[in-house]
């Protein structure tokens, strides 16, 4: 074997090498940045749209500042029975409020390197936008969802709650009643149902004017109080114990309560004339300690002594007879990332 | 036996061997290949949209009530543009400026009474720039009819739940 073909062959073998080694370079198009980010976006997207987030009960959009390391991931459908059926709590939480950009890193993206990112939510009723302006060759998907917000009582005039033949000095007591048990019926998708722990609760009463002591001339009456009650049926002697709580403190993010549109705590002892609205956020709900099976009552006490000025009494059944359920809203959710 | 000839061949086969890595290196370097990797992105971000779109149609904005999509395959070939219509205004729909460059044709798919199965154009007239050979992406939904309705022309079995089959093809122009 001559020396010439030993070197020869050692330069073959060389640029065989070489090439053989270029060959992955070949489908360099596959590992391109943009196909990257891309992927990022569509996993970003299932985990807003399809994915409730964690924890689920209480549920994370709940968590305070204080309290947001506890959340894990945050999703923002309504269950994970109902892929892209988004909860409007939810969507308020997420684009509404102190998460810093770490955050949505964190618990929506779940990327290695620290991506920058878009998130946005378009319908007639939402424009909601966070994250940069879009550079470009983003990743980015786009995906068609629907609103779920919570039910509203409309309360109006109705005569079975004008009871005037009650004795003239006992103190008006109207209820409205949650029962879980009805409300959580698994016979009503997640995507109808009404949850008081994870939506609030929406109380309205109007033409309270209606239901004043037209013979007494009362312009007004005065609600003494607002409390909340539960009972568990599946206790022996099961019976209403009135809940403890800051009824004197106002918290917008426990409740809200508004007497003709003054806000007020739970104590108001103050006179109304025309509307009353209540909105008590599933924080508060989780507070109280309820379980499927839970009735609470909210009981608006009326008191002006004899005679009294309202004739506002019984009990309302916040139930899918009586409750305002809006439509699902069609949106957009979009997410971009780069 | 080293010689002046020797010595040639080894500098000619070290200069063939350079030639070789030049020319290997400039191939390599100046070929590029368009993976299939780079264009299943585009749709499938536009699979994926279709296919929620089609999915929030179906679904009904209240409890019991009856979905969008339902309502509209029951109006049939009779319902003109107005499943399509809705199905790109849904699609469309973005941060900013809407969407136009998306284009949708809608097919139905059910079977007749003769047993057959039957294709009709549900958003007749077609789209003006619609030729079929689109680069378009195929969304289906499954559809469930509660009984015979009117704008589905064969469908002569007696009044019975059924299940149609909802074909959207999509795509950018």
């Amino acid at each position: 074997m001559s020396l010439d073909f030993l070197v020869g062959f050692t330069i073959f073998m060389l640029a065989l090498i070489m090439v053989v080694s270029m060959v992955p370079g070949l489908l360099v198009g596959l590992q391109s940045s943009g196909i990257d980010y891309d992927a990022v976006a569509y996993r970003t997207g299932v985990i807003l749209a399809e994915d409730p987030g964690w924890p689920v009960y209480p549920p994370w959009e709940m968590k305070t500042d204080a309290y947001k390391d506890e959340i894990e991931r945050m999703g923002l459908a309504a269950s994970k029975e109902t892929p892209n059926i988004l909860l409007s709590t939810k969507v308020d939480a997420f684009f509404n409020s102190f998460f810093t950009a770490d955050d949505y890193r964190s618990k929506a993206i779940f990327g290695d390197i620290p991506y920058s990112y878009n998130f946005s939510l378009r319908s007639e009723d939402y424009n909601y936008a966070t994250g940069d302006p879009l550079p470009p060759g983003y990743g980015y998907i786009r995906r068609a969802v629907k609103i779920k917000e919570p039910g509203v009582a409309n309360i109006s005039y109705n005569s079975s709650f004008n009871e005037t033949t009650l004795d003239p000095s006992e103190p008006r007591v109207f209820t409205v009643r949650l029962d879980f048990s009805q409300l959580l019926d698994p016979s009503v998708g997640p995507a109808y149902r009404i949850d008081p722990r994870t939506e609030p609760v929406n109380i309205t009463i109007t033409e309270f004017g209606r239901y004043l002591n037209a013979t007494a001339s009362a312009e007004n009456a005065t609600l003494r109080d607002v409390t909340f009650w539960k009972m568990d049926p599946t206790v022996p002697m099961p019976r209403f114990t009135r809940i403890p709580f800051s009824y004197n403190t106002e918290d917008p993010d426990l409740y809200t309560l508004s007497l003709d549109g003054n806000s007020s705590d739970l104590k108001p002892n103050a006179p109304v004339n025309s509307s009353i609205s209540l909105v008590l956020k599933p924080v508060a709900t989780s507070i109280f300690t309820l379980d499927q099976n839970s009735v609470l009552d909210i009981r608006f006490t009326f008191d002006d002594g004899v005679p009294q000025r309202t004739f506002m009494n019984g009990t309302y059944l916040y139930d899918y007879d009586n409750v305002t359920i809006a439509d699902l809203k069609p949106a957009v959710l979009e997410v971009a990332i780069w | 036996m080293v010689n002046d000839r020797g010595q040639l061949y080894t500098m000619e086969g070290v200069a063939a061997g350079v030639i070789m890595l030049l020319t290997a290196y400039i191939v390599v370097s100046t070929t590029s290949v368009y993976t299939a990797g780079d264009t299943h992105i585009p749709d499938m971000q536009l699979e994926q949209l279709g296919s929620d779109v089609l999915a929030m149609m179906d679904t009904p904005d209240r409890d019991g009530k009856e979905s969008q999509l339902v309502g509209f395959v029951k109006m049939g070939t009779g319902g003109g543009n107005d499943l399509r219509d809705a199905f790109l205004n849904n699609s469309r729909m973005r941060a900013g400026d809407p969407d136009n460059d998306l284009h949708a044709q809608v097919f139905l798919s059910y079977r007749r009474s003769d047993g057959s199965v039957n294709t009709t154009e549900l958003s007749p007239p077609s789209d003006p720039g619609f030729t079929g050979r689109e680069n378009a992406v195929r969304v289906t939904r499954w559809v469930q009819l509660d009984g015979n309705p009117s704008g589905i022309p064969g469908l002569g079995y007696s009044p019975r739940p059924r299940a149609v089959l909802v074909e959207v093809l999509l795509w950018r122009a």
